[in-house]
């Protein structure tokens, strides 16, 4: 298994299996993707070792006909993608979630300008 | 927070990749922008050239700023603008549903109300619980209060419509709030005696009509399994002879009979002088769901492909000087264009049932939504807050099962929803999530959700529409939100 790029995929018995490294994706990027996908798959996280977690995709309808594989392996990248997205927004989130905090508190119990100064400088 | 002064700083957005390649951005306070591939990788890695248009253009609308000295003025417009998009919150509770019998004379396809026998009894609102309701909601906070008549039938009870509005007058000489009155009728029992007290008090009418003559029975009929379409523009005719031209607004359903048809269901809007109709999908809610089954039900898909069709015939009338507006897509266009809150209570966040607008059932009992009372009347009646007789306002309104809704309702905190790019402009429903996903937490499941999938859908079309229609149409949707004809707009306003 390569993990250069963070991530890759098997397909076997119709499931999809994504192995992602630690080091890339944090489990909150990795829990939402997942969650967007339990919509038509059943969803199996495990963690492998210290680096890396296996997510496995069981389509809940196995009618998939004669391209089920072809079909498979696109989801899988689509999932890969969307971890990435996934950690994209976690990353900003980071950088600017103190200040969506800010102002949600700022909207419904305002204090001065100057209050928010000191707060954003300590 | 750590603060690089060389740098600029990010404020809080979503985004999304749209269907050209570009990503769609908006923020809390409702702003948007889009931005192309690289332009978005080169945001989000503190790389946008300072003197860029694209720089600017990301300034102005909020989405990143030049310093941190500018960073505390900054959140408090942020916070300000947020806060006026959030401002329904002020008129707790400001929609007060009265529902004054069960009794209905028509028998409509999809009703969701438990309706009964125009001649059965017991199933009408007494003079006594219509004044401890009218007691109730004269101790919610808020300035305004509209109190609305539904039913069954309501005008099969117009003496508890005269005690209330009257009795509601009265009580209003101590509270001074801004009381409006909403009779929600099938026109089929009014009169001129009717006419005149609903003139004397101001009060509004709201009525349904389905289509022509054919959709509209097809949908609509009459408990004797007669026709009511004829009644119902005759008394539209002498509704408006008196209250005026403008005194009736009309919804409609969409049911697998109309869906196909919606161009013959606005041209008939048109024809009979109504100036917008709300493309309302069915309602997945008690007596509805029993009842309709496949004969009436379409997929989500169905009823999307259908409303944009018809979006674009009613965009398309008012360019050739009909206006005429879609209600659904002024309410969502006023979110995305405007800094305005909307009181629509079927999509807020958190949600409106309970803050926005609670109903009172005949027998005095009170529900967030009227979708609460459906389940109820089914035997689920888990929604129920109290009731007038028994309850005080403090027990139904700061009852936990409310805040359990209101706190759970939250679309900044639902899973998939907190970084959905619509999520400024929409909300949710957790009665729903309860209702069609089982989910007692109320949060719901996005991935799996139609309520989801059709907001999104619309929200995503009318961005589509915005970005990539000429003036003309940016003419109409102001003249929408404005309402004033599209004749009159001269902004032509384009993204």
């Amino acid at each position: 298994m390569d993990g250069k790029n963070g991530a890759c995929y098997t397909i076997d018995e119709g499931k999809i299996c994504v192995y992602l490294y630690r080091a890339f994706f944090q489990r909150e990027a990795v829990s939402a993707a997942a969650q967007k996908m339990t919509g038509c798959y059943y969803i199996e996280m495990k963690s492998l070792d210290s680096e890396r977690v296996a997510i496995y995709l069981e389509p809940k309808s196995k009618a998939l006909g004669t391209s089920e594989i072809e079909s498979l392996e696109a989801e899988a990248k689509v999932f890969c993608n969307e971890v990435l997205d996934q950690q994209v927004r976690l990353d900003l989130e980071k950088r600017y979630g103190k200040i969506r905090e800010l102002i949600v508190r700022q909207a419904f119990s305002p204090v001065t300008v100057d209050e928010l100064s000191r707060e954003l400088k300590s | 927070m750590s603060l690089d002064e060389s740098s600029y700083i990010l404020l809080p957005f979503q985004f999304e990749k749209v269907d050209t390649g570009d990503f769609l951005l908006t923020n809390d306070a409702g702003d948007f922008i889009y931005v192309g591939p690289d332009e978005f990788d080169r945001l989000v890695s503190s790389d946008i050239d300072r003197n860029s248009e694209m720089y600017v253009n990301l300034k102005t609308r909020h989405f990143l700023l030049d310093s941190p000295k500018y960073l505390a003025n900054t959140i408090d417009l942020l916070a300000t603008k947020y806060r006026s998009k959030k401002g329904y919150l002020k008129d707790f509770t400001c929609l007060h549903m009265v529902v004054l019998t069960l009794r209905c004379n028509h028998n409509c396809n999809y009703c969701q109300a438990s309706s009964q026998d125009a001649k059965a009894s017991n199933w009408d609102m007494d003079k006594k619980t219509a004044r401890k309701v009218v007691d109730m909601i004269f101790q919610c906070p808020s300035p305004s209060i509209k109190i609305e008549f539904q039913g069954g039938e309501p005008l099969l009870n117009f003496p508890v419509i005269v005690e209330i509005v009257e009795y509601a007058n009265r009580v209003n000489r101590r509270f001074k709030k801004n009381v409006s009155f909403v009779l929600c009728t099938n026109l089929s029992l009014i009169n001129k005696k009717i006419l005149a007290f609903l003139k004397k008090h101001h009060v509004e009418v709201s009525t349904s009509l389905d289509g022509p003559k054919e959709l509209h029975d097809s949908n609509r009929i009459l408990r004797d399994g007669g026709s009511s379409y004829d009644l119902f523009v005759r008394n539209l005719e002498l509704t408006r002879s008196v209250l005026g031209d403008d005194s009736a607004c009309a919804l409609m359903t969409i049911t697998r009979t109309n869906i196909d048809h919606l161009r013959k269901v606005i041209d008939e809007y048109v024809r009979l002088g109504f100036r917008n109709v709300f493309l309302r999908s069915l309602n997945p809610y008690g007596y509805a769901q029993k009842k309709t089954g496949e004969r009436l039900q379409y997929s989500i898909d169905d009823y999307i492909a259908a409303y944009k069709d018809a979006l674009q015939y009613i965009i398309d009338l008012n360019i050739k000087g009909q206006h005429f507006s879609e209600s659904f897509s002024t309410i969502l266009l006023t979110r995305i264009l405007t800094p305005f809150s909307t009181g629509f209570v079927d999509l807020q966040s958190p949600t409106g049932a309970g803050i926005l607008g609670a109903i009172y059932n005949h027998d005095g009992s009170v529900y967030p939504c009227d979708e609460g009372r459906m389940m109820a009347a089914m035997g689920d009646t888990h929604f129920c807050l109290g009731n007038v007789h028994k309850n005080t306002y403090q027990d139904i309104f700061l009852n936990p099962k409310l805040k359990k809704i209101v706190t759970a309702s939250c679309v900044e905190t639902i899973p998939s929803c907190h970084s959905c790019v619509y999520q400024p402009y929409c909300g949710a429903d957790p009665i729903r999530s309860y209702s069609q996903q089982k989910d007692r937490s109320y949060v719901g499941h996005m991935p799996t959700s139609e309520f989801c999938k059709k907001h999104k859908a619309i929200l995503s079309h009318l961005f589509s529409l915005i970005r990539n229609s000429d003036n003309e149409v940016m003419d109409v949707f102001w003249s929408w939100i404005t309402k004033r004809p599209y004749k009159e707009i001269g902004l032509s306003c384009n993204q």
